[in-house]
């Protein structure tokens, strides 16, 4: 069988996803989980007192915290398979990156197997972002 | 109001990572990569302060806003000590999630056993 012939069948037979529904879910859950932190943002500001700015630096340490409780108790990845870029994009993908990282390498040692792995996936965000942001700001910064 | 803003800024940047995840072969650490160079790029021209005006918590839950805030610390050091203040500032903002991640990272790897 040529190779033409075999991308066909593989085309043919592999499970295509509905890119518009998959859209439109990360859309939803997006909006839910904007509108969800921002009534504890409001919550904290309002009822306990907190300044606005570290009312939202709460908040998104309330994600990080919670995601990465799912992320140990195991269920966060039945959840992103459903709800897709709409938990992937706000802060908890980052938690979840970095946790289920540390957790499976956990059995290399907690020095070579966390510690040395934990930024695996996660490291990236963090190193280009800096880069960016470093030659940004001399750029803005110098203009 | 403001939650409906919310809801929409949120939606529409988890709408948009989740078209670019569909039209191209990226996985989630590209698609968060370029998320953060995109936020960051966004801060520089000025605009990200009037999504989160504007959109509250929806604009500073996705990652995008680990980039607005790494330029904006960045940004404030050089103006207040040049190029001393920029090294200095450049992890002032962002550092909240990284070091919570990475507690919370520590301590949930260290609690748990993975299933294999």
């Amino acid at each position: 069988m040529k190779l033409e012939e075999y991308k066909k069948i593989v085309d043919k037979n592999s499970s295509k996803e509905d890119k518009f529904k998959n859209v439109f879910i990360s859309f939803i859950i997006g909006g839910i989980m904007g509108v969800l932190c921002q009534a504890f943002c409001t919550f904290l500001n309002k009822e306990i007192g907190i300044k606005l700015e570290d009312a939202s630096m709460y908040t998104t340490i309330m994600l990080i915290v919670v995601s990465s409780i799912f992320t140990g108790l195991g269920f966060f990845d039945k959840v992103v398979s459903f709800a897709k870029c709409g938990l992937i994009v706000p802060t908890t993908g980052f938690a979840h990156a970095m946790t289920s990282a540390a957790m499976d390498h956990k059995s290399e040692g907690i020095i070579k197997g966390i510690g040395s792995n934990m930024f695996k996936l996660a490291g990236s965000i963090i190193i280009y972002g800096i880069i960016i942001a470093f030659f940004l700001a001399l750029i803005k910064g110098v203009i | 109001m403001i939650y409906i803003n919310a809801f929409i800024i949120c939606g529409i940047i988890c709408a948009i990572g989740q078209i670019i995840l569909e039209n191209t072969n990226f996985t989630p650490g590209h698609l968060n990569t370029l998320l953060v160079i995109i936020g960051a790029v966004i801060s520089f021209f000025g605009l990200y302060e009037i999504l989160i005006d504007w959109g509250g918590a929806g604009a500073t839950i996705p990652i995008t806003n680990f980039g607005h805030l790494l330029f904006k610390g960045s940004y404030e050091g050089f103006q207040n000590g040049g190029f001393t203040g920029l090294i200095k500032g450049i992890f002032t903002l962002g550092q909240v999630g990284v070091t919570i991640s990475i507690i919370m990272a520590f301590l949930v790897a260290v609690c748990t056993k993975p299933k294999h």
